[in-house]
């Protein structure tokens, strides 16, 4: 990269269920609290992008009325209508631009406002798919993890090991919201059916949740912070419609991963990168996801969960902070992945932290079965 | 290529309809002190700490100081018209104001016009959006003074300020 960038403050709210407040009010906490974390003033911001969706905001141009709370007002300011790693990606290009020197990201839903199942039965074709009523998000992903199970004999063991971890990783995070220290394979496998093989414990639950950070050239970086969290790497990637697409590996994960790598100059992310923030909307993604990553073979992330590697003392761990089944503020969850990924560099992960993480990776994805990919590779001053 | 009409089939098409449900937006205080204010005929705006300035309706954020407005103020019954449109001749069905038909509930006639105004009250750095009543589309104009119209039974409800009038100083 020409020029070099950091981010070098951010805060998340806590995640719950319904959260008995607006959401201006709600973002305006958040971004505070960001602002406050980087020891910088709103003035001191060229421009501000945020995440969310028109759909699940309830209003059409939904940041017209966020202006203000996100710290926007008089400034610069766009929205991207997708997960949290593109208002970051759209940042960063602000920044590399040579146009701004610090920029406010922020993502949010509030999906107690509306049920966010009901809002993705639209992405559907209206053509074909729409007219099959039962077709929705949880049975695209049912249907994807039903072809990569059968097609690389992965048991649903595997895919409720995948619950087991996170949700007791989430555990040990104070802002997460389904915490499940004890859970058994059993107990995942015996939890409610929602489309066969997915399980009410195999997808996350409804979630309100607000993240933000700011990001910030390398002069100005160096003069807010004395640990900023570099930005090594980044690729992004949108694969074809549901229908088209190979649904038993993230094709575009893979290509969106190695566009990180090699912007980052990693060979081998298994040795090179310390800890992995990723956002699996089903369990059986994370599976899918390590083996995008190049973490495993194809048809093999199974192999990673049965062994442990992927846990808290595992060689490459993952989703130390719980992950998005632990708590899924859909636009919000990739960019939490980012900030949990920064806090492992910081050493500010408190109960979930890795030790010794220089190198971190986070992945945000939007879409039904995961249609588009961003990965950002994060490092510290070492 | 030009498009030719002459060459031009019917597509097929399907129907497809939006049922998305109802959403649920979450409230806050500013939009019940407000409605309990108007109760007591009184205009209630939120003061911003850092530039004094005073915001009616009340919001909880102020943009320009990045802080919350916490403060609430007692602004005056009488402003300043700052802008207007004229209104189409009024159809019934065709306009909510304040949740009703006008036509349907007897308040204005069909094919009459309504005069929307922005009015700043005294006190206030923000203009709140009503109806001018009690004049007419010759009449108003920008600067005009103006004050505010309760019911006469006020229920704390938005619909308690019914708009404004002309004022004779
Ligand atoms: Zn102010």
């Amino acid at each position: 990269m020409q020029r070099r960038v950091a981010i070098v403050g951010y805060a998340q709210s806590e995640y719950q269920e319904d959260v008995p407040r607006t959401r201006e009010d709600q973002v305006f906490d958040v971004v505070k609290a960001a602002l406050r974390h980087a020891g910088i003033l709103r003035e001191e911001v060229d421009s501000v992008v945020t995440a969310s969706s028109d759909f699940l905001d309830g209003r059409t141009i939904s940041n017209v009325f966020l202006s203000m709370a996100v710290g926007a007002y008089q400034k610069d300011e766009s929205k991207v209508e997708e997960d949290g790693t593109g208002a970051l990606l759209y940042g960063l290009m602000r920044i590399l631009a040579g146009t701004h020197d610090v920029v406010t990201v922020e993502a949010h839903t509030l999906a107690s406002t509306i049920n966010p199942h009901q809002i993705l039965f639209y992405a559907l074709d209206p053509l074909f798919d729409r007219q099959v009523g039962l077709m929705n998000d949880i049975a695209a992903s049912a249907i994807q993890a039903r072809m990569y199970m059968k097609k690389y004999s992965v048991p649903e063991e595997a895919v409720a090991m995948v619950s087991v971890k996170n949700l007791a990783n989430a555990a040990l995070n104070p802002l997460t919201h389904r915490k499940m220290p004890d859970l058994t394979v059993e107990e995942v496998l015996n939890s409610k059916i929602y489309y066969d093989p997915i399980r009410e414990l195999m997808i996350p639950p409804i979630t309100d949740g607000v993240c933000a950070l700011i990001l910030a050239s390398e002069e100005k970086a160096r003069e807010i912070t004395d640990n900023p969290v570099w930005i090594e790497g980044v690729g992004t990637c949108v694969d074809s419609y549901l229908r088209e697409r190979n649904l038993t590996q993230l094709e575009s994960l893979q290509k969106a991963a190695a566009q990180a790598y090699e912007m980052a100059g990693i060979k081998d992310p298994y040795r090179e990168i310390d800890v992995f923030e990723v956002s699996e909307r089903f369990a059986h993604e994370e599976l899918m996801i390590s083996e995008a990553l190049g973490l495993a073979r194809e048809g093999r992330g199974q192999v990673l969960i049965e062994k442990g590697l992927t846990g808290l003392d595992g060689e490459i761990p993952i989703n130390p902070s719980g992950g998005a089944l632990s708590a899924d503020p859909i636009c919000a969850t990739g960019l939490t992945r980012v900030i949990e990924a920064a806090k492992q560099i910081r050493g500010e992960a408190d109960s979930h932290q890795i030790l010794g993480v220089t190198r971190a990776l986070a992945h945000g994805q939007f879409g039904i079965c995961a249609q588009k990919n961003t990965v950002f590779v994060l490092g510290g001053d070492r | 290529m030009a498009y030719l009409k002459d060459q031009r089939r019917e597509t097929m098409m399907v129907e497809g309809s939006w049922n998305i449900g109802a959403y649920r937006y979450k409230g806050s205080t500013q939009l019940q002190e407000y409605v309990d204010g108007l109760k007591e005929k009184k205009l209630i705006g939120s003061l911003c700490p850092g530039c004094g300035k005073v915001i009616v309706q009340p919001r909880n954020i102020c943009g320009r100081c990045h802080r919350r407005m916490d403060k609430r103020m007692v602004v005056s019954h009488k402003g300043t018209i700052t802008c207007f449109v004229i209104s189409p001749p009024i159809e019934k069905g065709k306009y909510k104001i304040i949740g009703m038909d006008p036509v349907e509930a007897g308040i204005i006639q069909e094919g009459a016009i309504l005069v929307p105004v922005f009015v700043r009250f005294d006190g206030a750095d923000s203009n709140i959006n009503t109806i001018l009543l009690n004049s007419s589309p010759e009449q108003v104009h920008i600067g005009m003074r103006v004050k505010a119209v309760f019911v006469e039974n006020p229920e704390g409800k938005l619909s308690d300020l019914e708009g404004v009038e002309p004022l004779k100083e």
